[in-house]
């Protein structure tokens, strides 16, 4: 055996393997040698002078139109920061941004947030608008302990018992909630009774999550609801789900609608007839951004929808924000470029904190975790209040707003105006529809 | 026991049959190509799709009525039609049908990330129509649109039956579909023939596709919702058979018509594909099939 063994190793590769053997030897002594610690100076007290923030967004693929606008707005945000003296308690310390492509799947959204925080090593991190993809960064800055300032908002990634994740926006279900509480707002101001509702949704998380938080807020207000519908947003024709409508005739909607299904479901009502008091959508998709409004035209006409950011409130901070956008991007920024905004202004918030309470070691991540819940931001203390709808941003211990809020937009003219909580100057909401008939 | 709402049902059988001629319409040109040459278009779907985009984009520049830019992008179309027969279908005609779904699926993914970068992904729609109103008879609401591209497509199918069975050039399109080889041994032009079905089909496609974009949107994944549906119809139909694709469309829109209503919409394709599987299983030749 061993003799065949021998005779069947040929020359050539008996001195490639002796090659090898020599090259592995010669690389080990000289790992050896190299990777023993070199004697390290004290520990002495760096001045920090510029602090990462991670950025992780979906910038290719069919998300990329959201994920382009967070950073546009992450990047103004940044600017103002550092032109306001930076992070003043850390030294005048300044934001600098690295920005990664989550791309349209979970695993490149991991392997961008493996590959971000393997490289730079921010302390925190922010991104990345889709559910499925934030949900998929978590798994990492969790793992590697990074602080992580969420823009999705499906309720789940703060139920999780994950200690290092934060979101000021507005969940979905509390976009649910937001769209009856307007209606009974709305509807109580005008003296009208509102009794039914049927609700309505495209059947994906984000959808469900919203509905469940109408449904809650119908049911605590003693609304009856008469049904609650759900159906892929890709469906060819949507008049067997207003026929239905029709027949149950509630007394306003709630529809959760994704875009396609939005275009297809207005004009179907249009067509067929069908008013109710209001179709009040939820969830920021469809009826009321200015492509559905190109796409359906008149059809969505008085339609409302919720939004997780005010273009138009009236604070000097959001002003100046909108403008500075509105020059430099051509347009107003919507829900993905507002909710960047206010987020990087917490983010620098909760550093300044740190520097406050931690001074030795304000990077630290559960010194920054600290700091985070220590905050309690308002109108009159932060630019980042002056952003969000509610005014107020204070963090429970599971990383949710206790103040969140959503506005909501109505299609008026063909244009989206906000109408509720605070509408903007020179509108109120159009309640009930002119051509709402009460039924007898 | 049963909460049975006469009216609810009658108005989603009104509902359910329009929508069956709809889907009819579309599926027509499909049938067409499979029946006469025996290529299965994988592309069908998807070229209603830029068919609807053609559509949307001459009616918002001429500023005109979505249904009338069909006078304009049928004749396109049935020359896109002879193009693409000459082009490339000519060269697989003879070769393995592996090669020829090879073809149109290529098609179909060229189709779709065209109108991706031309178009991007957000979904698009005529914001007019004078079309958008509906009539009410006994309580039972009648949706214009529907009704319209319900008598158009009863009218084409009419129109086309009456051209395969009175006209040389229909008999001479079906007896091509019949034997191929005797056909062409009766002086019969078969690659013309196979040309002007090409043409005829996507004819057929631009046609639907004006009419539907009344009440629905465009985006480039939507070639995929009524490519599959087509593909249901043909094949419940069976081959070689018109007055076949009338009645699976008619099955099908009912089945989703009903089963959105009445029970649920978010089965709607369960709905769908279950009521093909079963009639597959009892008559697989389809429902009209001779073959």
């Amino acid at each position: 055996m061993v003799d065949m063994f021998i005779k069947g190793v040929s020359k050539t590769v008996a001195i490639i393997v002796a090659v090898i053997i020599i090259i592995a030897i010669i690389g080990g002594v000289a790992y050896y040698l190299y990777s023993r610690p070199a004697p390290t100076p004290t520990p002495t007290k760096v001045k920090i002078e510029k602090i990462v923030i991670g950025v992780i967004e979906p910038l290719t693929g069919k998300y990329a139109v959201f994920g382009k606008e967070a950073v546009d707005a992450m990047k103004l945000a940044v600017e103002h920061i550092n032109a306001e003296g930076g992070i003043k308690s850390l030294g005048g310390a300044k934001l600098e941004l690295v920005i990664e492509d989550a791309g349209e799947k979970p695993e490149t959204a991991k392997l961008a947030a493996e590959k971000l925080i393997s490289e730079h090593k921010p302390p925190i991190v922010t991104g990345a608008y889709i559910s499925r993809l934030t949900a998929a960064i978590a798994e990492v800055t969790e793992r590697e302990k990074v602080i992580f300032v969420i823009d999705a908002l499906v309720d789940e990634l703060t139920e999780k018992g994950w200690m290092y994740i934060f979101r000021a926006a507005p969940r979905a279900s509390m976009h649910g909630a937001s769209a009856v509480k307007f209606v009974l707002d709305v509807a109580k101001k005008k003296g009208i009774e509102v009794k039914t509702v049927v609700i309505l949704n495209e059947d994906s998380i984000f959808g469900d999550y919203v509905a469940q938080g109408a449904r809650r807020e119908a049911l605590k207000n003693g609304i009856k609801i008469l049904d609650h519908i759900t159906y892929p947003y890709d469906i060819a024709d949507a008049t067997p789900i207003v026929s239905k409508l029709m027949d149950l005739k509630p007394d306003f909607v709630v529809s959760v609608p994704y875009f396609h299904d939005a275009i297809l479901i207005a004009k179907t009502m249009k067509e067929m007839g069908y008013v109710p008091m209001i179709v009040a959508g939820a969830g920021g998709c469809g009826y009321t951004d200015p492509d559905s409004i190109k796409a359906a035209g008149e059809a969505v006409e008085y339609f409302t929808n919720t939004y997780s950011y005010n273009p138009f409130r009236d604070t000097e901070w959001n002003k100046k924000f909108v403008n500075d956008f509105k020059a430099r991007y051509g347009k107003i920024p919507t829900e993905a470029g507002g909710i960047a905004y206010y987020n990087m202004w917490i983010i620098k918030e909760a550093l300044e904190k740190a520097g406050e309470m931690f001074p030795e070691d304000p990077l630290n991540p559960d010194n920054l975790r600290k700091a985070f819940l220590a905050l309690d931001l308002t109108d009159e203390n932060s630019p980042a209040a002056q952003v969000y709808p509610s005014g107020h941003i204070k963090f429970a211990p599971n990383g949710e707003n206790l103040y969140e809020l959503a506005v909501v937009l109505q299609v008026i003219n063909g244009e989206p105006h906000v109408v509720w909580p605070e509408p903007e100057p020179g509108y109120e909401p159009i309640f009930p529809h002119p051509e709402w008939k009460p039924s007898s | 026991m049963i909460d049975v709402n006469i009216h609810l049902l009658i108005q989603n059988i009104v509902n359910g049959v329009l929508l069956g001629l709809v889907y009819a319409l579309i599926a027509l040109g499909l049938s067409l190509m499979f029946g006469v040459m025996g290529i299965i278009n994988f592309a069908h779907g998807d070229f209603l799709m830029i068919a609807m985009y053609f559509s949307y984009v001459l009616a918002l520049a001429l500023g005109i009525e979505g249904v009338l830019t069909s006078f304009i992008t049928v004749p396109l179309f049935v020359v896109i039609g002879v193009a693409w027969f000459y082009t490339l279908i000519n060269r697989v005609l003879k070769a393995d049908p592996l090669i020829q779904i090879a073809m149109t699926v290529g098609i179909l993914m060229f189709l779709r990330n065209i109108a991706l970068a031309i178009w991007k992904a957000e979904p698009r729609g005529l914001p007019y129509s004078a079309l958008l109103k509906s009539i009410t008879i006994g309580g039972i609401t009648i949706s214009l649109s529907r009704l319209i591209i319900a008598i158009i497509s009863l009218a084409v199918f009419f129109a086309l039956h009456l051209f395969l069975t009175r006209t040389k050039l229909g008999i001479a399109i079906r007896a091509t579909a019949e034997d191929t080889e005797t056909a062409a041994l009766m002086g019969i032009n078969v690659k013309l023939i196979y040309a002007l079905t090409t043409g005829l089909s996507l004819g057929l496609v631009a046609l639907a596709a004006a009419l539907i974009l009344t009440f629905t949107r465009v985006d480039p994944m939507i070639g995929t919702v009524y490519g599959l549906i087509s593909w249901c119809i043909v094949a419940m139909a069976g081959l070689g058979t018109i007055k076949g694709i009338i009645f699976s469309g008619l099955i099908i829109g009912l089945v989703e018509a009903l089963g959105m209503s009445l029970i649920s919409p978010g089965a709607r394709e369960l709905f769908i594909y279950l009521t093909f599987i079963l009639i597959l299983w009892v008559r697989p030749r389809g429902l009209f099939g001779v073959r």
